[in-house]
């Protein structure tokens, strides 16, 4: 049996980031739970694999013309800070942004970039920073709210999905809150939303758009807004925002849902209560205890209790299901392992249900249950099982020789190669369906068992078969 | 050095007129007629749909193509890096995938192939032919980005000598790339992951190292492709820093290039047949570069900009001295004034 820290850092590896190797496991053990989230939270270098071998080999990345969401697996995969990419997971759930306006990834990507870079700051930089946001302004058609005309969309869309959420302000609010962000447009605006929405690139391929402030199209007329009054413009209608009690509840709860446990849909927020309550408020006082600091309400949330005792409730999206499987197969994690195939394998986080850059709609993904279709369920089975049941893979090979060890002697019974290579795979608590499912394995092919007590040959076949199985399992389907 | 003109447009299409993601080109002066580039395309890393070589006249007319992936045959390419002429005109590409030197006439055929061994060494199973120059001899100079050496070859492919390995001390590589040979017969290689140019005598002796990591003026971030012209200036594609450097011969800087391209013949017939684009294209400064502090690097700056280099991965010297330089994520090439041309 795993010892509980154990349990624990595999707990937080999970939701901080995209699981844990049995060597990371083994590094990780050497410190206290504290000091593992300190360095979650303030990694020392950003190592990942190297752009400049990326862009020689797949030279289309260089110009993020298509390909993002490979480049970003690549950086998921290959990163020494799993936090940082997670987080940038996080937000991009939240404010959702789509290339399939835009036609512009590597203004997607610089959007994504901006989340590694603020994301864990303090929340009212982020929201001006995504206020300003090319991307995001153009995906809002912010560029045509104007003062003599203003457009809603970002205006409503940054209180209803990005802050505040939907029940805590006024139609009048909304109203308010975009005509202090006129202006705030994109250069050359006319010639890139016209590129845009005519998917050109032509005759120089794609021109990527960067933050403009137009103050002839500024409204500079008093504002009144959620009971404040004044010339507000963007940054002071953001200031605004965060200093609402609803903002840190909406935050809190995003972050619940990301890192402890399944919410209902946001569009149910309104009339479901959080799942813990407690847990929200603690959140809520951290938030304004730390000023709006993301990263210090992250520490609190990490070392709380509630997410201490949250293992396994929650279901793995497509991109940690993915994401998590590579880094234990071990496959695009170096320099020496760029390869065109990653194209192809990260698609399969589309077919799960999860296409990066391409959200749904503006409300980002419904996570929890409504990842898990019938067919959305064969593809994680069969995708994990097919990287982790290949020997071939650096990871499978190095989980085959640790077992191989750890299990010295040539016979063991079924129920230590169960425990091994849940262990393996990160799975503490093989539960009794799954460890029966194994016993089937093996009386399918007529080999005479007893129960879990059986003995048996550890052979490289075996081992694998058993692996399969545990990332088939639905342990493994949750974190 | 004044821009002469820009050549080509953008296409995503896997066949006919127009560049996508452009790797590398050769000039070919001695066919009796006009000037014709021919080009290496190489986009879509996910499917390599598109991976060809076009051919045009300087004045953008167009020729052909040949080498794409969808025709089924031994011409085609997996992942070709970089192209030269020898002195019959025969058009020699490196594949870096398939261990090849594919060599084809003019006009496109495919003529015969030479392969590359690996077996001697014990770093790699691959080869990983990157960069080709081939001398006025006709010996062919490959650069290996996997076992990190030069080999010299004759015409036919038999190695006559072999000079290099993994490292950065003088005369070692690290993932060579692009190499020209000047008119004295000296090789020079763009050592691309140290970040210099080092310059052989044909027998592979050391004579000369040219720059450093960084990106002050004389230094260089991944130089991928470096051309000599008859005078013995040097053009160096500082691929990570956006610009190219012209050195003289004892590697003093005479110029940094940063692009100022200009429309293009292409250009201009696709833009009067699609008037609202032109329109709201003349309305924009496309040259703007007030931009946020994150943005302020020579990566964004080309991203953000329809003038400057992005991504100048290739540069070629035509006989007139012309200066060339392929930009992958612009998908053109733009063409320089002879160096010291006042």
């Amino acid at each position: 049996m795993v010892s509980t820290s154990t349990e624990l850092i595999i707990h937080l590896m999970n939701r901080a980031g995209f699981g844990i190797t049995p060597d990371e496991l083994d590094a990780c053990s050497l410190m206290t739970y504290e000091d593992l989230v300190e360095n979650l939270l303030n990694p020392s270098e950003s190592s990942h694999i190297s752009d400049d071998i990326l862009f020689r080999d797949h030279v289309d990345l260089h110009a993020s013309r298509s390909g993002v969401p490979a480049y970003w697996a690549y950086r998921m995969i290959s990163t020494q800070s799993p936090l940082e990419e997670k987080m940038s997971l996080f937000w991009h759930g939240i404010f959702a942004t789509g290339n399939s306006k835009l036609n512009n990834l590597r203004t997607l990507l610089n959007q994504i970039e901006m989340f590694r870079r603020s994301g864990t700051g303090k929340f009212d930089d982020l929201l001006i920073k995504l206020s300003q946001d090319p991307a995001m302004l153009i995906w809002l058609d912010n560029q045509d709210n104007l003062n003599e005309s203003i457009n809603e969309n970002y205006g409503r869309e940054i209180l209803e999905l990005f802050s505040m959420g939907v029940g805590n302000y006024t139609e009048d609010d909304i109203k308010e809150c975009a005509r202090a962000f006129t202006g705030w447009s994109v250069a050359n605006s006319e010639y890139m939303s016209l590129m845009a929405q005519k998917d050109s690139i032509w005759p120089y391929g794609r021109i990527v758009w960067h933050y403009d402030f137009k103050p002839g199209i500024h409204d500079v007329d008093n504002k009144e807004f959620l009971g404040e009054a004044g010339p507000f413009n963007g940054d002071d209608v953001i200031r605004i925002i965060c200093n609402q009690e609803a903002t840190a509840r909406f935050i809190a709860r995003h972050m619940y849902n990301f890192f402890v446990a399944d919410e209902v849909p946001v569009p149910q927020w309104k009339d479901t209560p959080p799942k813990d309550p407690a847990a929200i408020d603690t959140l809520v006082e951290a938030y304004f205890k730390y000023e709006h600091d993301i990263k210090s309400v992250l520490r609190v949330l990490l070392t709380s209790d509630f997410f201490k005792e949250s293992r396994y409730q929650k279901i793995k999206s497509p991109v940690e299901l993915v994401i998590g499987t590579l880094r234990l197969s071990g496959e695009y994690n170096d320099d020496s392992k760029v390869d065109s195939s990653i194209f192809g394998v990260i698609a399969e986080s589309d077919y799960m249900g999860q296409a990066l850059c391409n959200p749904p709609s503006v409300e980002g993904w419904h996570t929890g249950e409504e990842w898990i279709s019938s067919g959305a369920l064969v593809d994680r089975v069969n995708f994990a099982s097919q990287h982790i049941g290949n020997p071939d893979n650096d990871g499978v090979k190095h989980i085959l020789n640790r077992i191989h060890a750890d299990l010295k002697n040539d016979t063991h019974t079924i129920g230590e190669l169960i425990e091994s290579c849940g262990n393996s795979v990160g799975i503490t608590r093989v539960s009794g369906d799954t460890a029966d499912g194994v016993l089937d394995l093996f009386t399918q092919e007529e080999v005479q068992t007893n129960g879990q007590d059986t003995d048996i040959a550890i052979e490289d076949d075996t081992i694998l078969r058993v692996l399969e199985f545990m990332v088939s399992s639905r342990e493994y389907q949750l974190c | 050095m004044k821009t002469v003109k820009t050549i080509g447009i953008n296409s995503n299409q896997p066949v006919g007129r127009g560049f996508n993601f452009p790797y590398d080109i050769a000039i070919n002066d001695d066919l009796g007629k006009s000037r014709i580039i021919y080009l290496l395309n190489r986009p879509n890393s996910a499917t390599r749909l598109g991976t060809r070589i076009q051919y045009f006249t300087f004045e953008e007319e167009w020729i052909g193509e040949f080498g794409n992936p969808l025709d089924d045959d031994e011409a085609k390419f997996t992942r070709p890096v970089t192209l030269d002429f020898n002195s019959k005109n025969q058009l020699h590409v490196t594949d870096e995938a398939t261990d090849e030197i594919k060599i084809f006439d003019s006009d496109g055929n495919f003529q015969r192939f030479i392969k590359l061994d690996s077996d001697s060494h014990r770093n790699s199973d691959q080869f990983g032919p990157a960069g080709i120059a081939i001398d006025s001899d006709d010996f062919i100079y490959v650069s290996s980005r996997y076992l990190n050496v030069i080999q010299k070859l004759t015409s036919e492919g038999r190695v006559v000598t072999e000079w290099g390995g993994a490292g950065s001390g003088p005369g070692e590589f690290e993932m060579p790339w692009g190499m020209d040979v000047d008119a004295q017969g000296n090789l020079y290689v763009a050592d691309w992951r140290n970040d210099r140019i080092q310059k052989f005598d044909s027998e592979g002796n050391l004579l000369h190292i040219f720059g450093e990591s960084g990106v002050a003026i004389g230094q260089f971030n991944r130089p991928s492709s470096v051309a000599v012209d008859t005078n013995m200036n040097i053009a160096v594609a500082d691929w990570g820093n956006e610009r190219v450097q012209i050195l003289d011969e004892g590697g003093s800087v005479l110029n940094v290039l940063e692009g100022d391209a200009t429309l293009s013949k292409w250009s201009h017939e696709w833009l009067d047949v699609n008037l609202d684009e032109r329109e709201a294209r003349n309305r924009a400064d496309l040259k703007v570069l007030d931009l946020p502090e994150h943005l302020k690097n020579s990566y964004h700056e080309a991203s953000q900009t329809e003038h400057k280099f992005w991504g100048p991965v290739s540069v070629k010297f035509d006989s007139d001295n012309q200066l060339y330089v392929t930009e992958h994520s612009r998908h053109r090439i733009q063409v320089f004034e002879p160096v010291n041309l006042k």
